[in-house]
């Protein structure tokens, strides 16, 4: 699945979550990240940034989608994402 | 092999390092790209590579492994995990079937002329022709291991004089050489032919088969990993003659691509970005598979070709080379 991740936390918690999304998503903004995962994957991050973040505090927003194609999206200003899988 | 993941093509010189159980790649002139290890299935590295124990030991814990390129496009060797797929009655048959003279000449005139279609079929000339009927008619004969070779050695160089004449003058191959190629057609086939064997081991390496016991090269070349060799004959007229011949008459290709040197040539750095390019979307490609019946991309053929190899060993189902029919 085609998975996109916002998430929105307290200062001292960010290192933590960003660290836990590089593992498995390909990061294209600040605190957004997207990816193709598989499900078990997907349940396992979810797990990790569950276990990181405060309830009460913190919000992080997960998108999925079966395939990248089925999103249109559009950029304007800076592309901050990596050169993709050619480097 | 993970199960969804990419191939990263690494064109530039780059460091590559360990950093939050995942990896960094460094380059010289950019900021440094991360990417999530679960999103690769092997790294192809075409220029100097750096590489530590902590990254190594991060790429072999999720079963990524890494193919090295020399600057002539040699395959200078491979990194790979731990064996996690291995299962002895696999290997144990298939052992015993390479072993069997007749089977192995069987496969091996089979995979000799599958490659010999594919050819004619990816150069798409009647030129080709009346050598594949000699091709034909004189593989039945050939029991040994050195007579097959010497008429795939016969057909393959009247397959590469059509093939020049289809190329600019520059392009031209005037006769295959290698270690190191010497001119810029050359090269390019160099270079597409160690990335079809480094996707084959790939896939071998995604099933409990051993890649290096092979049927048809099985004597000749004794350091490299034959069965990756000959699961790679079938495909590279796919890859390398079709892609030099589309990349010619589309003008994608310039002298400028290439590092010229008397008597020896090479892709320069933008070459070899060009040439990952025109793999990669290659490999990406879909054709609608019958038996299956879904699409498959290019590089799923291949997986499928070991695959074969598997039920040869475990069901006897008799081995048929990959021909494309579409």
């Amino acid at each position: 699945m085609y998975v996109i991740l916002v998430y929105d936390t307290a200062v001292e918690r960010n290192p933590k979550v960003l660290k836990a999304c590089r593992k498995y998503l390909h990061w294209t903004q600040r605190s957004h990240f997207q990816g193709e995962l598989s499900t078990a994957q997907y349940r396992a991050l979810m797990a990790t940034l569950n276990a990181t973040i405060d309830p009460e505090h913190d919000s992080i927003v997960a998108y999925t989608t079966r395939s990248p194609e089925s999103v249109q999206s559009t950029t304007l200003g800076q592309n901050l994402g990596g050169p993709g899988d050619i480097l | 092999m993970p199960a969804v993941g990419r191939t990263y093509w690494l064109t530039e010189p780059c460091r590559i390092r360990r950093e939050d159980d995942s990896l960094r790649i460094e380059r010289p002139d950019n900021t440094p790209v991360r990417i999530p290890i679960t999103d690769v299935r092997d790294l192809i590295a075409f220029d100097h590579v750096d590489i530590n124990t902590s990254a190594l030991s991060i790429l072999s814990r999720n079963g990524v492994s890494l193919h090295v390129l020399d600057h002539y496009g040699n395959h200078a060797g491979h990194f790979a995990p731990t064996d996690a797929m291995s299962s002895g009655p696999v290997l144990r048959r298939q052992v015993e079937l390479t072993a069997d003279p007749d089977l192995r000449a069987t496969i091996g005139r089979a995979l000799i002329l599958a490659a010999g279609e594919n050819l004619r079929w990816s150069l798409d000339t009647d030129h080709l022709d009346p050598a594949l009927a000699t091709l034909r008619a004189k593989l039945p004969s050939c029991d040994e291991r050195d007579a097959i070779m010497a008429q795939e050695g016969n057909y393959r160089r009247t397959g590469w004089a059509v093939l020049d004449t289809q190329l600019p003058p520059w392009l031209r191959l005037n006769g295959r050489t290698r270690r190191p190629p010497t001119n810029a057609g050359n090269a390019f086939i160099s270079y597409l032919n160690t990335l079809v064997y480094a996707r084959v081991l790939t896939a071998i390496r995604s099933t409990p088969l051993h890649p290096a016991i092979g049927f048809l090269h099985a004597d000749t070349d004794r350091r490299r990993n034959t069965l990756a060799l000959d699961l790679a004959e079938p495909f590279k007229p796919l890859f390398a003659e079709r892609l030099l011949k589309r990349a010619a008459s589309q003008k994608h290709l310039k002298p400028s691509d290439f590092e010229t040197e008397v008597g020896r040539a090479s892709l320069s750095k933008n070459g070899r970005k060009k040439v990952a390019v025109l793999m990669r979307e290659e490999l990406d490609t879909t054709v609608y598979h019958r038996t299956l019946k879904r699409k498959v991309s290019y590089e799923e053929l291949i997986h499928l070709e070991a695959l074969k190899i598997v039920r040869l060993c475990l069901e006897d189902k008799p081995y048929k080379p990959f021909r494309p029919w579409w």
